[in-house]
């Protein structure tokens, strides 16, 4: 819980990105269609951009707050919106002045301009509202609830991310999978997005990949995919946990990107009834403690087993089985 | 008018029928040709000086004959025509014996204000005055009255005539008598009565004869009788009109109107009520029901049939239906009004400061302002070159005094997203993808009209106009299509089938028929289709039997396939194209997915204590001063937790604070800097920072307090 040496403005502050458009050098700016945004998850899509190469993108943006904070007598005087657009992965931090709207002081309204060079994949856009509080001036009086994804590689506006899954013949493929041309797939959680390779040279297995139905082959597929998932979800986990940033105290703090989500996602199995930072730091302490590591594996295990629906997917194999064998019978 | 007659001669007739005189009579006794008279009766010529005092005689018209000036005659008619007391005509039982215990019709629709607005202001925007250009002006006034206005309202209406006739309707065990009931009931014991007065201005008005085909025996005569100006008209059954009288407690309206053509050589203030009782009977004799406020019609084939009259200006006040200007149009005064739908409407707030009751006029007031925003926003909407076809205002008086000012209803509040769309397609700045939110996509949706009565042939294809806009909150249920037409009614408000969660929300509007524009091919044959489609409410379009009467009966396909067009082209609008899955990977892929939000409901630790509440202030030392308050569930107090101070940063790692003083306050105790609760729900705390540990200086940051597990607590 926060708590601030100055009076903070209360009530909601939210932000809205009306449009978006991209340029590249020499080109016509691209104003970019309203579906490249979304306004109920909160992400703009520039990946959608048609314009190739472009270098900077706009965004137009507005801000609603409480109309408190520019009413007569108010504690707060020179008050601003601001909209911040960072990237942690670049360490860039955008920021741009909105101008009111109407006379009232409630709708805020500006533009964003931001360098392609300067965003890696995923940037945050939030609002803050800024003004001068006895006599200092440039204090954060209020922020927005909600951030905006802007998203410079995705077509999509969605916040849900997908690992990539990449099917490769391992013996004619990259040098470090030659390694690996007996296993039928591997899951490389390094780098920038967990990978699933997965190996086309293995007999049988494109088939196996490829199958569907209530058949043999589509229960085995089912219960294949089952299996690489919680390979996926035990070995994202340890990556995400093995690299945190740690406070003074030693308390950890939540990875921004995938590894910030695949933690909270699957922390509330590894250390129910806890609360997530509880969890966290329980986690870390025992990862680089003298105890309790060996102990938490098979709550990671548990998790991500459960994130990979294995039991369910059991279950219906059992079922699926049964029945084959009561046709054949018949 | 010709030889400034004025208007005589309807009145010369109007005076034979009340003394009982023919044509051929009144030029025997005076020695002329029948054809002079018929001259006069229309006002072809008017009487000599001598022939006037000639008439003055025959016709004993009161007053000394005089000098036989032809005006002083024609005052002295009008004096006997228009002086005599307009009386209660009741229509007398069916000599069969049949008896009607309540208006069928008024049985169609609840008697709710909302329903009301939507009646009769479409009514209203069907007769507007289209020549002009101008908007039609509708305006409703809640006045209520109370004491002496009361009393006296009373006595305009004759109420000692009427109220043996109330008395005998209450009496019955129906539906309509237990309304009566009420409505008599609520006079008496409370001393009041709310009347509700529906006026338009720049419309038609109750043109046409008393009893002949026309406007004003649509209205005041018939069931059932749809009498509308044009083909864009919105009604089509002739039912909208009973909504008047049902809205009334008592099934009294009474109406003044202006006319836009003279009748009887005059327009203003044509005066007539209509009481809408059920079979009674009274002083030993039977009523069928209905009854008139009129002037008693001698020429009538009946012996007491009462007649519009033309009021004098004090008689129009003492009703209160004294209208604002002489712009041609109607009043309708609804007595003792009310509002069955508001008695169910729990969830609309009270407002204004008034204890408001169900039936209150400000409740009132407030369900009409929204019912028209809600279904005339459209109409009320202007852009390029043209002007709103409708401008509609709801006020509240009680006995004169104003309650609740003139509001008039902005359809830019009430419906802003749906307004912004219409605007654009009137000024032409639609796009043809949105890009900017605030923006309007138009798009061109067909509909295959079919031939009248000719089984499958089509006749062509009406080009509907489809809008689509982003949703503002105010327009309440977003991803939403409203099907328009004729003169800008919404008929149809439909979800969308089939639409991802994940669009932005919107709002659509599908102009159709003449709402399509001037351009439209097949406007005209669109309108007639589409109003054959729509039952009595107006409210939807699908198989009706008019439709299939007066085309086929699997016409109705033509307006699916109308609905099935319209969402397709909102889909290509709005939704997103599907992202084509990443090569390979089958089932895999979408199992691999994070931070798609709250995929599955986690279990909040159950017993973990929560700090609730925190009270901090800076000491004059810089240190910080909290006091926490923490929430501990049932079974909660077995946990050892450790309360952390640190800055506020903006990233990264947070600079931490060392506690100077840490003690428990209430139910808890702090054993090495840990709190141990007692067995209660709730615990306080108290702690003073180090300042010599503090980062920055305290008044330049924010302060986080949290509470972590202490050492010990392990997973068993």
């Amino acid at each position: 819980m926060k708590v601030f040496p100055y009076p903070r403005l209360r009530g909601t502050v939210s932000l809205r990105v009306d449009a978006a458009r991209v340029k590249a050098p020499e080109q016509p700016r691209e104003q970019l269609d309203s579906r490249a945004r979304s306004v109920v998850e909160r992400v703009v899509a520039l990946g959608l951009a048609e314009t190739e190469n472009w270098e900077t993108a706009t965004l137009t943006v507005s801000a609603t707050i409480p109309s408190k904070a520019t009413e007569r007598g108010s504690p707060w005087s020179d008050v601003a919106v601001v909209v911040v657009l960072a990237d942690r992965a670049t360490n860039t931090r955008v920021t741009s002045m909105l101008a009111p709207e109407s006379e009232g002081g409630r709708e805020w309204r500006g533009e964003l301009q931001v360098l392609r060079a300067d965003l890696f994949d995923r940037a945050t856009m939030m609002v803050q509202v800024v003004a001068t509080v006895d006599g200092v001036p440039g204090r954060i009086i209020a922020e927005g609830v909600d951030d905006w994804i802007v998203d410079v590689r995705s077509d999509a506006p969605t916040r849900e991310q997908a690992f990539d899954v990449k099917e490769v013949g391992f013996a004619k493929g990259p040098r470090w999978l030659q390694q690996f041309t007996d296993a039928p797939w591997i899951v490389n959680a390094a780098g920038a997005l967990p990978t699933v390779h997965i190996n086309t040279d293995f007999e049988g297995m494109t088939d196996i990949l490829g199958a569907e139905g209530r058949g043999p082959e589509g229960l085995v597929n089912e219960i294949m995919v089952a299996q690489m998932a919680a390979d996926v979800w035990i070995a994202v986990f340890h990556s995400a946990v093995g690299d945190l940033e740690i406070e003074d105290d030693g308390t950890p703090l939540f990875p921004h990107g995938w590894q910030g989500e695949v933690l909270r996602e699957m922390l509330p199995d590894v250390v129910p009834e806890r609360t997530l930072e509880d969890a966290l730091c329980e986690v870390h302490s025992r990862r680089v403690g003298v105890t309790g590591w060996t102990e938490l594996q098979p709550r990671i295990q548990y998790a991500a087993m459960r994130r990979a629906e294995v039991p369910r997917v059991f279950l219906e194999t059992a079922r699926g089985l049964d029945k084959l064998k009561r046709e054949d019978e018949a | 008018m010709s030889l400034g007659g004025d208007s005589f001669g309807p009145r010369l007739s109007q005076h034979m029928k009340e003394v009982g005189m023919g044509d051929a009579q009144l030029a025997e006794l005076l020695g002329v040709t029948p054809s002079l008279v018929a001259a006069w009766l229309d006002e072809r010529s008017v009487p000599s000086a001598e022939m006037s005092s000639q008439i003055h005689r025959v016709l004993g018209v009161s007053g000394a004959p005089g000098s036989g000036a032809f005006g002083e005659l024609k005052q002295e008619i009008e004096q006997s025509v228009d002086g005599s007391q307009p009386i209660w005509y009741h229509r007398p039982g069916h000599a069969d014996g049949g008896r009607e215990l309540g208006n069928a019709a008024a049985f169609a629709f609840d008697a709710d204000l909302s329903v009301l607005a939507r009646e009769t202001c479409q009514n209203s925007l069907d007769e507007r005055l289209i020549a002009n250009g101008r908007p039609v002006r509708v305006c409703y006034t809640l006045h209520e009255l109370t004491g002496e206005t009361l009393a006296r309202f009373r006595e305009a209406i004759q109420w000692e005539a009427l109220f043996p006739h109330y008395e005998a309707a209450a009496a019955q065990e129906q539906k309509v008598g237990r309304v009566i009931d009420a409505g008599l009931r609520d006079m008496q014991e409370r001393d009041r009565i709310v009347l509700l007065r529906v006026d338009d201005y720049n419309a038609a008005g109750l043109t046409g004869d008393d009893y002949d085909d026309g406007r004003f025996a649509a209205v005041v005569r018939r069931q059932l009788d749809s009498h509308k100006s044009g083909g864009s008209a919105g009604g089509s059954y002739g039912l909208g009109k009973a909504t008047l009288w049902a809205t009334s407690r008592l099934g009294l309206v009474l109406m003044n109107s202006t006319l836009s053509e003279p009748h009887e050589g005059r327009t203003e203030r044509r005066l007539i009520g209509r009481l809408d009782l059920p079979w009674r009977q009274v002083d030993g004799k039977a009523w069928a029901g209905p009854a008139w406020l009129g002037r008693p019609d001698v020429g009538s084939a009946g012996p007491a049939v009462a007649r519009s009259w033309w009021a004098d200006e004090e008689t129009v006040e003492a009703l209160h239906l004294k209208r604002e200007s002489d712009e041609p149009g109607t009043s309708f005064l609804i007595v003792a009004a009310h509002d069955v739908a508001s008695l169910v409407d729990d969830n609309a707030a009270p407002e204004g400061d008034e204890g408001e009751d169900d039936d209150s006029i400000q409740r009132m007031h407030h369900r009409l302002v929204r019912a028209l925003g809600r279904n005339f926003w459209a109409a009320m909407t202007g852009g390029g070159n043209q002007l709103p076809l409708l401008e509609a205002s709801v006020r509240t008086l009680r006995n004169g005094a104003v309650i609740l000012a003139e509001e008039r209803v902005d359809p830019t509040i009430t419906q802003p997203s749906r307004t912004r769309a219409l605007k654009a397609f009137l000024d032409g700045t639609t796009v043809e993808q949105l890009t900017e939110s605030g923006q309007v996509a138009a798009s061109i949706v067909p509909l295959n009209l079919p031939v009248r009565g000719s089984g499958r042939a089509s006749l062509g294809e009406h080009r509907a106009v489809l809008l689509v806009t982003d949703a503002e909150d105010a327009d309440g249920k977003p991803n939403r299509v409203v099907a328009i037409r004729g003169n800008r009614m919404t008929v149809r408000d439909s979800s969308i089938s089939g639409l991802p969660l994940s669009v932005n929300p919107f709002q659509a509007v599908l102009l159709t028929g003449d709402a399509a524009g001037a351009d439209a091919p097949f406007a005209t044959e669109a309108e007639e289709f589409l109003r054959a489609a729509e039952p009595p409410e107006h409210n939807k379009w699908g198989q009706t039997e008019e439709l299939t009467l007066a085309y086929s009966p699997s016409a109705y396909r033509r307006i699916n396939s109308l609905t099935r067009e319209t969402n397709a082209a909102i889909k290509r609008l709005v939704v997103r194209p599907k992202r084509h899955s990443k090569e390979g990977g089958g089932r895999l892929t979408p199992k691999l997915t994070v931070g798609a939000g709250n995929k599955r409901p986690r279990l909040l630790a159950a017993t973990l204590p929560v700090l609730e509440e925190l009270d901090a202030r800076v000491l004059d030392d810089g240190a910080w001063q909290v006091t926490g308050e923490i929430r501990i569930p049932a079974g909660g107090h077995n946990w050892r937790l450790v309360p952390v101070a640190k800055f506020d940063v903006r990233s990264g790692p947070r600079p931490t604070i060392a506690w100077a003083e840490l003690l428990g306050v209430d139910n808890c105790q702090v054993v090495e800097g840990t709190l141990h609760f007692d067995a209660a729900r709730t615990a306080t705390f108290m702690g003073i920072t180090d300042p010599t540990t503090h980062a920055v200086r305290t008044s330049l940051s924010g302060l986080v307090v949290e509470l972590r597990t202490g050492e010990g607590e392990s997973l068993s």
